[in-house]
């Protein structure tokens, strides 16, 4: 080892600075600086007339609270975050309950569940957009079928519908992706406690609600989280479904981040939005991590 | 828990027919896509019996399977034709997916076996830029790339789905790393060994089947994205997720071509998730649970 030139050196050592190095480099450069730009962009407006950028002080910031679009958007996203985290929850974990079992076939269907999980967003939203056609799609025909919705109603341009039709493509897409994960955690219950409730003679419900609920908490909450990150930046579905509409109807804060900074030209405007959701976020999945002791 | 038998046929019944709910999406799509126009625009829907056509690939690939005739004027004044924009998401998803994994996989060695102050706080700093909305990323940086010619460029979508993609690959890579015994590096390190030989020669043989797993969950998670590459892109490159939207023209959407698109850039992740099913979970959860 006489002739170890200095580079050579760096990744003989123990010291983790030129393993991390790369990592850092990419965040820095694409992660830290926009973040700083983006809160340089959100003291600044374009001004049309002047056909620059100029400076405009807390102006965006205070348009922000008085903006009744912002509140509608933000009230839309949660309404959209809630019910598809409830609806995925809820189907996600009555779909692993009924897998879990060791009947034949049961692993092919696992595999076909994971199949929707790697279906483009956007695909996804134009294949329930094709569904959901008011003349000729096979899901407003079934609904008509069954008596649940008057023929010829168009879904997505329906004010009182349409949120639920976007629902829809998303609950259909992620629900396996609870259920691939609540499975894997009820596989790996141990089988003790579940024998001594035998013995004492409980119901289904309560050894549900007493054993298995308790054991699976720690990957509800993994789930819950990785799902609710997601979910609150929807943006896929509802671009290529409705834009947003009819009305506000479906107009989420990231749409509007989208539409303010490309359709409308205020980027300023734009970038404060984006960093509004951002911080939203930033509390909410770190109180989640807090509260329920995530941990990596 | 024991089943009797009736409760088992009834349990396989369930089972079935939920998941043949949720795969009949796909089927219908990718049916679709082998459907002449009149039978999509059917009343009611034609769902197991239809004319079978492949009219909709020849347009969309530019292929001849004799279902076109020639000279005739394509739809969308021959715009449909897509096979350049396949090429353009394997160009990003592949390459963003090398960089990425290159990248994590150096970086995970080093959070699974180096102890150094601050460590904990930086696997959290990773975490964090997974929560990051992608469009508080999108803004700046289609003013960054704007003023830096990155703009339209395979490069630039390339380095932002690897960034994209760079929480999960150091998460799952550490989490695959965990599971190989710190005891065999320390031996190595004992008979003189260097962290770089032991990494290279020791570590990553063991960890491929890890790798493999990483390296197929960013490559679909770039080849599925929608925002960066609708922001960042404008004529020189657009993937699959973005040109669906063009479809919809004014003189009707032709539903067609854009299900035999999709069909096609399903396969390959298809193809890509089943074989990494062991480890589905893990990357689904970013390393934080095992199957």
């Amino acid at each position: 080892m006489a002739a170890v030139t200095p580079h050579r050196r760096w990744f003989l050592s123990d010291h983790p600075a030129p393993w991390l190095l790369p990592l850092v480099a990419i965040l820095v450069v694409f992660a830290i600086y926009p973040l700083i730009y983006n809160v340089w962009l959100s003291f600044h407006e374009y001004a049309s007339f002047r056909r620059r950028v100029e400076y405009v002080g807390w102006a965006n910031w205070i348009q922000l609270f008085n903006d009744p679009r912002m509140w509608s958007s933000l009230t839309v996203t949660f309404i959209y975050f809630f019910a598809a985290l409830a609806l995925q929850l809820v189907l996600g974990m009555a779909l692993a309950l009924l897998l879990d079992a060791d009947e034949p076939g049961f692993g092919l269907l696992r595999g076909l569940l994971t199949l929707t999980l790697v279906i483009p967003p956007a695909v996804t939203g134009m294949m329930f957009l094709l569904m959901e056609d008011p003349q000729f799609g096979v899901l407003s025909w079934l609904l008509n079928a069954v008596g649940l919705l008057t023929p010829a109603t168009p879904i997505l341009a329906t004010p009182s519908l349409a949120l639920a039709g976007v629902l829809l493509a998303d609950v259909w897409q992620w629900t396996p992706f609870m259920v691939l994960i609540f499975l894997a955690g009820l596989r790996g219950l141990p089988p003790e406690p579940y024998e001594a409730a035998m013995l004492d003679g409980a119901s289904w419900w309560t050894v549900f609600t007493r054993i298995t609920l308790p054991m699976m908490a720690k990957v509800i909450a993994v789930a819950v989280l990785i799902r609710g990150i997601d979910l609150f930046r929807v943006f896929d579905y509802i671009f290529v479904m409705t834009s947003g509409g009819p009305g506000e109807a479906t107009y989420t804060l990231s749409l509007y981040a989208w539409q303010q900074t490309f359709s409308f030209i205020k980027w300023g405007y734009g970038a404060t939005l984006s960093l509004l959701m951002l911080v939203i976020v930033l509390v909410m999945a770190n109180l989640f991590i807090w509260l329920a002791k995530v941990r990596w | 828990m024991r089943w009797s038998r009736s409760t088992s046929v009834l349990r396989q019944i369930a089972a079935w027919l939920a998941v043949g709910v949720f795969f009949f999406p796909i089927f219908f799509w990718v049916t679709t896509a082998f459907k002449p126009a009149y039978e999509i625009f059917n009343q009611p829907p034609s769902v197991w019996t239809f004319d079978v056509t492949l009219r909709n690939f020849e347009e969309v690939f530019g292929i001849s399977l004799g279902f076109l005739r020639q000279q005739e004027v394509l739809p969308g004044g021959g715009n449909f034709y897509m096979a350049p924009r396949l090429l353009d998401s394997l160009i990003v998803g592949l390459f963003s997916t090398a960089l990425a994994v290159a990248v994590a996989t150096l970086a995970a060695y080093a959070l699974s076996r180096m102890a150094f102050r601050g460590r904990h706080h930086f696997v959290n700093w990773v975490l964090s830029t997974r929560m990051m909305p992608p469009v508080a990323v999108a803004i700046p940086m289609f003013f960054i790339f704007r003023d830096t010619g990155l703009m339209d460029t395979h490069l630039g979508l390339i380095l932002v789905h690897a960034l994209m993609n760079l929480p999960l690959a150091v998460l799952l890579m550490k989490s695959f790393f965990d599971d190989i015994p710190a005891e065999i590096d320390e031996s190595a390190l004992i008979d003189g060994a260097s962290r770089w030989l032991i990494f290279r020669r020791i570590v990553l043989p063991m960890a491929k089947g890890g790798i493999a797993a990483t390296a197929v969950l960013c490559f679909i998670f770039s080849w599925t994205e929608f925002l960066f590459a609708l922001t960042l892109t404008q004529t020189s490159l657009k993937t699959v997720p973005v040109v669906s939207s063009t479809f919809v023209t004014s003189t009707g959407t032709a539903w067609g071509n854009m299900a035999a698109l999709g069909a096609v850039a399903m396969v390959p992740a298809f193809i890509f998730i089943l074989l990494v099913q062991r480890h589905l979970v893990r990357g689904l959860t970013l390393g934080s649970l095992k199957q």
